[in-house]
């Protein structure tokens, strides 16, 4: 069953410069019960797709088109008011940098209170209980002190597990995560992933976890869909995406990790840089930096084609050879 | 040997009240030892705030220590001490030896200067060449040597993504021809894609001019490739350290083995993240516990732990580890 169901989607920005098409025709779902992960580079379009779900873009100057479906219901065009009701309960979010999440001006605990006041007709000594129940949920230390205390006395760690507990505090159905663990140190960053693992198995949430960080993704999600240049260029399980992936630029992402054996040698690489949003390519948009870019590449854009397994890779490679079933070794 | 230091520490003063009394220290760095050969790459890998870009700042006297002592070796094989206030002339000639790469290209390039103007001035600074012909034919040599174009020069940094800004940081160190430089997170602020291009570039002027590298990351795989030796640091003290792929291959440092757990593995398959346990977060630099740094952590911890810090021991020839379990 699927929760979200995206189609079509397109988000625009009028600037100085041009149109910026930040999110140009993404079409995907997100199940019940699965993490989701929309990974690529900066500007791809990861994060505006997360704000546009959550109605966090200001129109104009965004130009929003398609839909967008939570349990059949259309968000694209909701009133701000509705969106109100929305955001938080049915689907919350957690940010990139815990520290510029929370106010420094009020303790955490106000903060989080004033979060799930908004969705629940508890009294306050009942919310205060709620909030110190879910801190020491997520492993904070003395969490009944912390309550009282301001973001300025807490590490990046630390902030990022209360910015966890008080979103899930409001028993959202679905979890938006935008590279929430970028910010944090390696050791940090193992203890808040399991964390939102054991969370997610807890409370049956559905989480989108926006990264650019694929061991992250593989340690993780269920399911990945790859953005380049504001398009999802391939879709598929974790598994099989690390071990078949098909789009030359996934294959150049998982090539340009570092191995162990690959010491001191020169590394495999993807030329040139990513576009910047409003100066996009025509065709394909990667076909400038990709090693096998054809001619009908620079003209069109290549249409989604479906493998097994649900994959799906959005490339003239597999669309010229749709015989061989996309058969191409890597 | 290039530059050695011994027994460096650095402390930041905190202060408070009116009268900006000193109320406390960030211990940075303390009773930090090292040296860096020619042509070598020594790795500095560590957690934020285990001192890795204070040491990168010591080196570079951006910072004046606070104890120890920082010896240079000049090409000239003359001594030079840079703990004490050095003579200014001295010092000019030492930063013209070792150059520094910067994390974030977008805050370490002057936004109002073209790229011809920023590499221009440290060879006006330095007046390397008087003949203005030449200095504009060096440096539009030195915008190839990194993979950009000579008619860049023009060009303000605005024009230019992420990874070639970073080019034109290193291209900035390179034009001095240094001994050394300090890469501090040089690819942390870059795209995946692009990452490896700039690793690529460093390793190769390392071989072709013979650069030695202070290379500072958080990223252990990143720190495996680039380096020949690599320390690993804690709460501003050396861990463990020695040859690369003997600190890879025999990890001795329970802090070292925790950190190589918690990579992220790439591989769906093997998932191995909930079979760490590690609690808790590195304590304050302004009041570091007894004993061992890592002791608040360390999933080994004895009663020794908490009393006496182990010192760096050699464990064989090209390793050293400061743990008391190594201790006989």
């Amino acid at each position: 069953m699927s929760i979200i169901q995206v189609e079509h989607l397109k988000s625009f920005f009028k600037t100085d410069e041009g149109i910026v098409k930040a999110v140009d025709d993404v079409s995907f779902e997100l199940r019940e019960n699965e993490i989701l992960a929309l990974v690529g580079e900066s500007g791809c379009g990861k994060s505006v797709t997360a704000q546009t779900i959550l109605g966090l873009l200001k129109s104009p100057p965004a130009m929003i088109e398609g839909s967008i479906k939570y349990h059949g219901q259309e968000l694209v065009g909701l009133s701000n008011k509705a969106y109100h009701k929305l955001r938080g309960k049915e689907i919350g979010m957690i940010f990139q940098e815990p520290m510029s999440a929370f106010d420094p001006l009020y303790t955490v605990g106000d903060q989080a209170a004033e979060a799930v006041a908004v969705h629940s007709k508890l009294n306050k000594p009942e919310i205060r209980d709620k909030i110190i129940a879910m801190f020491n949920k997520v492993g904070i230390p003395e969490a009944e002190n912390r309550y009282d205390e301001y973001p300025h006395q807490m590490s990046g760690g630390m902030l990022q597990r209360m910015l966890i507990a008080l979103t899930l505090a409001c028993d959202p159905k679905v979890l938006i995560a935008d590279e929430p663990t970028t910010a944090l140190d390696v050791t940090i960053q193992a203890q808040v992933l399991n964390l939102m693992r054991d969370l997610q198995n807890e409370f049956n949430t559905s989480i989108i976890f926006i990264t650019h960080d694929l061991g992250v993704v593989a340690e993780l999600s269920d399911r990945i869909h790859v953005m380049y240049a504001g398009k999802i260029v391939e879709k598929a399980d974790v598994v099989e995406l690390f071990d078949h992936p098909k789009h030359p630029y996934t294959k150049g992402l998982l090539a340009s990790r570092l191995k162990r054996e690959m010491k001191g040698q020169i590394l495999p690489f993807i030329k040139g840089t990513v576009p910047r949003a409003f100066e996009f390519p025509e065709g394909c948009r990667f076909h400038p930096r990709c090693p096998h870019a054809m001619e009908i590449c620079k003209q069109k854009d290549p249409d989604p084609v479906a493998f097994e397994n649900g994959h799906v890779c959005s490339c003239w490679l597999y669309l010229k050879q749709n015989k061989t079933d996309g058969v191409e070794s890597q | 040997m290039i530059v050695k230091g011994t027994n460096l520490k650095k402390y930041f003063p905190i202060r408070k009240g009116i009268f900006l009394q000193t109320a406390g220290h960030v211990k940075a760095l303390e009773c930090v030892d090292f040296e860096l050969n020619e042509n070598e790459t020594l790795g500095i890998v560590g957690e934020s705030g285990c001192g890795k870009t204070t040491l990168g700042r010591v080196i570079t006297r951006i910072y004046t220590p606070t104890g120890g002592t920082l010896e240079y070796i000049t090409p000239e094989k003359k001594l030079l001490h840079l703990e004490k206030a050095v003579d200014k002339h001295q010092l000019k000639r030492f930063r013209r030896d070792f150059q520094m790469v910067f994390q974030d290209p977008f805050s370490s390039l002057d936004p109002r200067m073209t790229i011809g103007d920023i590499l221009r001035e440290p060879l006006d600074v330095h007046k390397i060449y008087p003949n203005q012909r030449e200095r504009d034919e060096y440096i539009e040599y030195l915008l190839e040597r990194v993979g950009l174009y000579p008619e860049y020069t023009a060009r303000y940094p605005h024009e230019f993504s992420g990874g070639q800004r970073q080019r034109i940081s290193i291209a900035r160190a390179l034009a001095l021809k240094p001994r050394a430089i300090v890469c501090d997170e040089p690819t942390s602020a870059l795209d995946v894609s692009v990452q490896s291009q700039i690793v690529n570039l460093l390793q190769e002027l390392k071989e072709q001019e013979q650069m030695a590298y202070f290379f500072i990351s958080h990223d252990l795989d990143l720190i495996h490739h680039v380096s020949d030796r690599i320390m690993v640091m804690y709460l501003g003290s050396v861990m463990e350290a020695g040859r690369a792929d003997e600190v890879f291959h025999h990890t001795s440092h329970p802090y070292t083995r925790v950190l190589m757990k918690s990579i992220p593995h790439w591989d769906p398959k093997q998932r191995k993240l909930d079979k760490i346990h590690l609690e808790g977060e590195p304590p304050s630099p302004i009041n570091p516990p007894k004993g061992c740094p890592f002791n608040t952590r360390c999933p080994e911890v004895m009663e020794r732990c908490k009393k006496e810090m182990p010192q760096l021991q050699p464990i064989t020839d090209n390793h050293s580890v400061a743990c008391w379990l190594f201790d006989d």
